[in-house]
C-alpha cells in the first residue's frame, strides 16, 4: 500500500477547514456542544427525562464549556464511515458491547473425553449419526431448552436467538459425514495454507464452539458462559444418549465442559476483583487469534495488525480498564485514537516499507541484531513522531500525549514484530519508542503508564513469571499491564504482526482462531472497524435485547 | 576524585538549554515582574494576606519523635512552620514552548528540595509547603521558563498542549483562563488555576517571538532541531534502552555498552 500520500489526510480535511500543515486556527466561536448533532440530541433527551422524572440529569452546562473547538468527527480506520465521539463511547455503541459479548459467551468444549465415556463406561456406540443428534438437541438446550424434566419454564428464544453450538475438527472424514449446518468449515473459511496448519494444529479433536445467549453473560457475568455451558451439554448427552440423568457418570459431562474447555478469559488475581472468564484474563494472543482480518484479507498483514489493535482497543482499554476497572466515563477517546483518522495506519505501513527496503520483505532482520532492531525502531518512531510535529492538524487529532505514545508505540512494535517475526522483539521496539519519545519530546503520556514504558524495556525479553512472558501469553493480567490504559490496544497488535509476518495461521490458540471464523456471530471479527462504524451509525443490531418480552 | 554532577549530554540548543534548566548553579533569566500578591490569586489557595493554614505545630515546638533521619534533613520554611502543602500546575505548548513537562520535572528536582512532582504530557505539577510554593511559583512565572503564550497555569480542564494556536499565537485553554490584551499587547489572567473569575485582570507579560523561542526551546522536533541531529543524545537514549534491555534478560552482556 502506498504512503506517499498520507493516509490521515482525508481524515484531517474533514476535521478542519484549515490546512493540516497550518500551526493557526480560531477558537471559541463556535457555538459550543451545540455544534454537536450527538450533544443536542443527548440535551434534549436529558430535558425529557429530567421533566419526568421530576429532578435535574444531564446538563451539557454543566461543567468546561464544552466545544471551544471546532466539533471533530471520526473516520473510523480503513473505513470511510465518519462518526461523533460519543458513537463511540462503548455505552453508546451497541457493536462495541457485542463484539464483547460474543468473546465472553464463546468457550469451547472438546467432545473426545464425553465420547469416550459415552462408549467405555456407558457402553454406547458414538457415531456420526449420534453426534448429529447430539447436536440438534445441544441446539435446543444452550438458548435455554428443556430435555428431561417434563414441566419446565424455557427461554423465550427471540431473546436467545444468537444461541447455538457449532464444531470444528482437523479430520476432514469425520467432518465431511457431520450435519454441515453444525459445522464450522475450516476448509471453507480459511485460505489453503492457513487451513492447512490450522487442521494439523487442531488435529483429530472434535471441538464445540459453544455460543451462551449474550443476555446471560449480561445478566449473570463471565464465570457463567462455562456452568450455563456445562448444564446445557449434560441434558444434550442425557437426552441423545437417553442416558440416566442421575449416574455419576453424568458428572464427567459437566467436569470435561467446565475443566476441559478453553474459556477466552484465564483467571484474575483477587485484588482485580474479578472472575473468571472476564476482559481481564484474556492474554493479547487469544486476543489476537479472534481478529479475524489475516483470514479474509490475508494479503494485507498491515491491517490484520491494525484490525488486532481495534479489537484491544474495546474490548480491553474501552470496556476493561475504562469501564471494569476505573468506571465513570471512561476512556473512549483516548482508546479511538489507535482505530480512527488512519493515523496508526500511515505509521504501520510506513514501518512495512522501511521493512521491504531494509530486509527485503518480513521475518528477514535477524533478532539477535540487536543495534539493528533499535536502528528501525528509531526510524518509526521518529517517523511517527515526525507526522505530529509537521502535521499540527494530526497533533491537535491526538490531542493527548497518551494517544500519541500509544500511537507511536504501536506502529514501531509492530514494525519490529513484523520485520523479526518475533513478538517480543516487537515488544521491546515499543519501549525503544516510549524512551525516545520522552527524550524527544519532553513529555509522554500520564502517570497511568508512563511509569511501566520507562522500565519495561527490562522485562521485554524476561521469561520469568513475575516479571515477563512471552507476548503471546501476557495480557491485562501481566502486573505491569494492571493499569497500560490505552496500550493494550497496541500490545494486541504486536504479537498479531509478528505471526502474520511469518504466515502462521493463528498467534497463540488455533481452536480460538477457528471459533471466530464462524459467520454466525453476530459481530464480523474480520471487520472490526466497520462494525464499530456500523455501532456508530447505528445501523448494528445486536443480540440479547429484551424488546420480545417487554409489552408495546 | 571528587565527583562533578552532570546534567544532560548533547550538542545542540535543546540539549544546551536542558543542561542550564538543570544546573542549579545557573540563575535564571527574570523577564517579568509579577507582585506575590498576584501570584497567589493567580494560584487561589489563600486570599493575600490571610495567614497561612497549617497541618502540625511548628517543628520548633518539640513535637517531633526523636528520629536520626529526621536530625539529617533541614526542613524547608513551610515544613518549619507546618504549611499544608498546596500546587502549581504549568501547561506547556508543543510549539516551541521554552520548557516541557519532564524538563520541569528534572528542574525542578534538581533545583529545590522538599517538593513532589507530577508529569503528564501536557502539564506538570508541582506540590510544596505552601509559603515555598509562592516563593517558586513567583519565580517561575517570572523567568524564561514561562512564556506569556504558550505557558499556562492550570489546575484543572488543563488540554491545549497540542492543539494549534488561536489568532494571536496563545496556546488554547478551555476556560479561556487568559486573553490577549491588543491595548497592551500582553497577556492577561481573567482567572485563577481552577478557572475561578479574579477581582482584577493580572498581566503577565507579553509572549516571546518564535524566533527567539525556537533558540530557547528544551524540545527536540522535526520542523526545529531533530533530536537525531543530535548524535550525543540519541545514543544515550539508545544506552538508556539497551542497558534496561539487557539488565533485565542477559546481565553479562553488559560490557562496554
Amino acid at each position: 500500500m502506498a504512503t506517499k500520500e498520507k493516509m490521515f489526510m482525508e481524515a484531517v480535511k474533514k476535521k478542519f477547514k484549515e490546512e493540516p500543515t497550518d500551526i493557526s486556527t480560531s477558537y471559541y466561536k463556535y457555538g459550543g456542544w451545540k455544534q454537536s448533532k450527538s450533544k443536542v440530541e443527548f440535551q434534549a433527551a436529558a430535558e425529557k427525562i429530567a421533566k419526568d422524572r421530576g429532578f435535574p440529569m444531564m446538563n451539557e452546562d454543566i461543567g468546561v464549556p464544552l466545544g471551544q473547538r471546532s466539533w471533530m468527527p471520526y473516520q473510523l480506520s480503513h473505513t470511510d464511515i465518519f462518526v461523533e465521539p460519543d458513537d463511540l463511547h462503548c455505552i453508546n455503541n451497541p457493536a462495541i458491547q457485542q463484539a464483547w459479548d460474543d468473546i465472553r459467551r464463546t468457550i469451547l468444549v472438546g467432545l473426545d473425553s464425553p465420547h469416550q465415556t459415552i462408549e467405555r463406561r456407558l457402553g454406547k456406540e458414538v457415531t456420526p449419526e449420534t453426534i448429529n443428534a447430539y447436536l440438534e438437541t445441544v441446539n435446543h438446550t444452550m438458548p435455554g431448552g428443556a430435555v428431561v424434566q417434563e414441566h419446565m419454564a424455557e427461554v423465550n428464544p427471540a431473546l436467545v436467538y444468537d444461541s447455538y453450538v457449532k464444531v470444528f475438527s482437523g479430520d476432514d472424514e469425520l467432518v465431511d459425514e457431520l450435519d454441515k449446518r453444525f459445522v464450522i468449515d475450516i476448509n471453507k473459511l480459511f485460505p489453503a495454507e492457513q487451513a492447512k496448519q490450522l487442521k494439523a494444529a487442531v488435529g483429530k479433536t472434535l471441538m464445540q464452539a459453544v455460543r451462551v445467549p449474550s443476555i446471560v453473560g449480561r445478566v449473570m457475568d463471565g464465570a457463567t458462559t462455562s456452568r450455563h455451558a456445562a448444564m446445557q451439554i449434560s441434558m444434550a448427552f442425557i437426552s441423545s444418549y437417553k442416558l440416566a440423568a442421575g449416574e455419576a457418570a453424568i458428572a464427567d459431562f459437566a467436569y470435561s465442559a467446565k475443566h476441559q474447555s478453553v474459556n477466552m478469559g484465564t483467571m484474575m488475581p483477587a485484588r482485580r476483583a474479578r472472575g473468571p472468564n472476564e476482559p481481564g484474563g484474556i492474554p493479547f494472543g487469544f486476543m489476537a487469534d479472534v481478529a479475524q482480518s489475516d483470514r479474509v484479507y490475508p494479503d494485507d498483514p498491515g491491517r490484520a495488525a491494525l484490525e488486532a489493535v481495534a479489537l484491544g482497543a474495546i474490548i480491553y482499554d474501552q470496556i476493561y480498564l475504562g469501564g471494569y476497572m476505573s468506571g465513570g466515563v471512561g476512556f473512549t477517546q483516548y482508546a479511538t485514537a489507535a482505530y480512527t483518522d488512519n493515523i496508526l495506519e500511515d505509521y504501520v505501513y510506513y514501518g512495512i516499507d522501511q521493512i521491504n527496503k531494509r530486509y527485503g520483505g518480513f521475518c528477514k532482520l535477524d533478532p539477535n541484531d540487536y543495534d539493528e532492531l533499535m536502528n528501525l525502531a528509531e526510524d518509526v518512531d521518529s517517523y511517527s513522531l515526525e507526522m505530529y510535529e509537521r502535521y499540527p492538524a494530526v497533533m491537535e487529532t491526538h490531542f493527548g500525549g497518551s494517544q500519541r505514545s500509544t500511537v507511536a508505540a504501536a506502529s514501531t512494535g509492530i514494525a519490529g514484530a513484523m520485520a523479526t517475526g518475533v513478538a517480543d522483539c516487537g515488544l521491546n521496539c515499543w519501549y525503544y519508542s516510549m524512551l525516545e519519545h520522552k527524550e524527544r519530546a519532553g513529555r509522554l503520556g500520564f502517570y497511568g503508564f508512563d511509569l511501566q514504558d520507562q522500565c519495561g524495556s527490562a522485562n521485554s525479553f524476561a521469561y520469568r513469571s513475575d516479571e515477563g512472558l512471552p507476548m503471546e501469553a501476557r495480557g491485562p493480567n501481566y502486573p505491569n499491564y494492571a493499569m497500560n490504559v490505552g496500550h493494550l490496544s497496541g500490545y494486541t497488535g504486536i504479537p498479531k504482526a509478528a505471526h502474520v509476518a511469518r504466515g502462521d495461521a493463528f498467534t497463540a490458540n488455533p481452536f480460538i482462531r477457528v471459533a471466530f471464523a464462524d459467520p454466525s456471530l453476530q459481530f464480523d471479527f474480520a471487520n472490526v472497524t466497520k462494525e464499530i462504524g456500523r455501532g456508530g451509525l447505528r445501523e448494528f443490531v445486536p443480540a440479547g435485547e429484551r424488546t420480545a418480552v417487554i409489552k408495546g | 576524585m571528587a565527583y562533578k554532577r552532570q546534567f544532560y549530554p548533547g550538542t545542540t540548543s535543546p540539549a544546551v538549554a536542558r543542561r542550564r534548566l538543570m544546573d542549579p548553579k545557573v540563575k535564571l533569566q527574570k523577564l517579568r515582574e509579577v507582585p506575590i500578591e498576584d501570584v497567589v490569586k493567580l494560584m487561589g489557595h489563600r486570599n493575600p494576606g490571610e495567614d497561612y493554614k497549617s497541618i502540625h505545630p511548628p517543628i520548633e515546638e518539640g513535637s517531633e519523635p526523636d528520629c536520626p533521619i529526621r536530625k539529617l534533613v533541614t526542613p524547608i520554611d513551610g515544613a518549619k512552620h507546618g504549611d499544608r502543602i498546596r500546587y502549581i500546575q504549568f501547561s506547556d505548548s508543543v510549539y516551541f514552548a521554552p520548557v516541557s513537562p519532564y524538563q520541569r520535572a528534572w528542574m525542578y528536582l534538581s533545583r529545590y528540595r522538599g517538593i513532589d512532582t507530577g508529569t503528564l504530557s501536557g502539564r506538570q505539577i508541582i506540590e510544596v509547603r505552601e509559603r515555598d510554593l509562592e516563593k517558586m511559583a513567583k519565580e517561575f512565572i517570572e523567568n524564561e521558563t514561562f512564556d506569556a503564550a504558550l505557558t499556562g497555569i492550570r489546575g484543572a480542564t488543563v488540554h491545549g498542549h497540542a492543539c494549534r494556536l488561536d489568532e494571536n499565537g496563545l496556546m488554547f485553554d478551555a476556560w479561556q483562563r487568559y486573553l490577549w490584551d491588543p491595548k497592551k499587547k500582553e497577556v492577561k489572567y481573567v482567572k485563577d488555576q481552577v478557572a475561578l473569575p479574579l477581582d482584577k485582570e493580572i498581566f503577565v507579560g507579553a509572549p516571546a517571538s518564535m524566533e527567539d523561542l525556537r533558540k530557547r526551546t528544551t524540545i527536540f522536533r522535526a520542523d526545529g532541531v531533530d533530536m537525531r541531529d543530535d548524535k550525543e543524545v540519541s545514543k544515550y537514549q539508545h544506552r538508556i534502552h539497551k542497558l534496561r534491555t539487557l539488565g533485565g534478560y542477559q546481565p553479562f552482556k553488559v560490557k562496554g555498552v
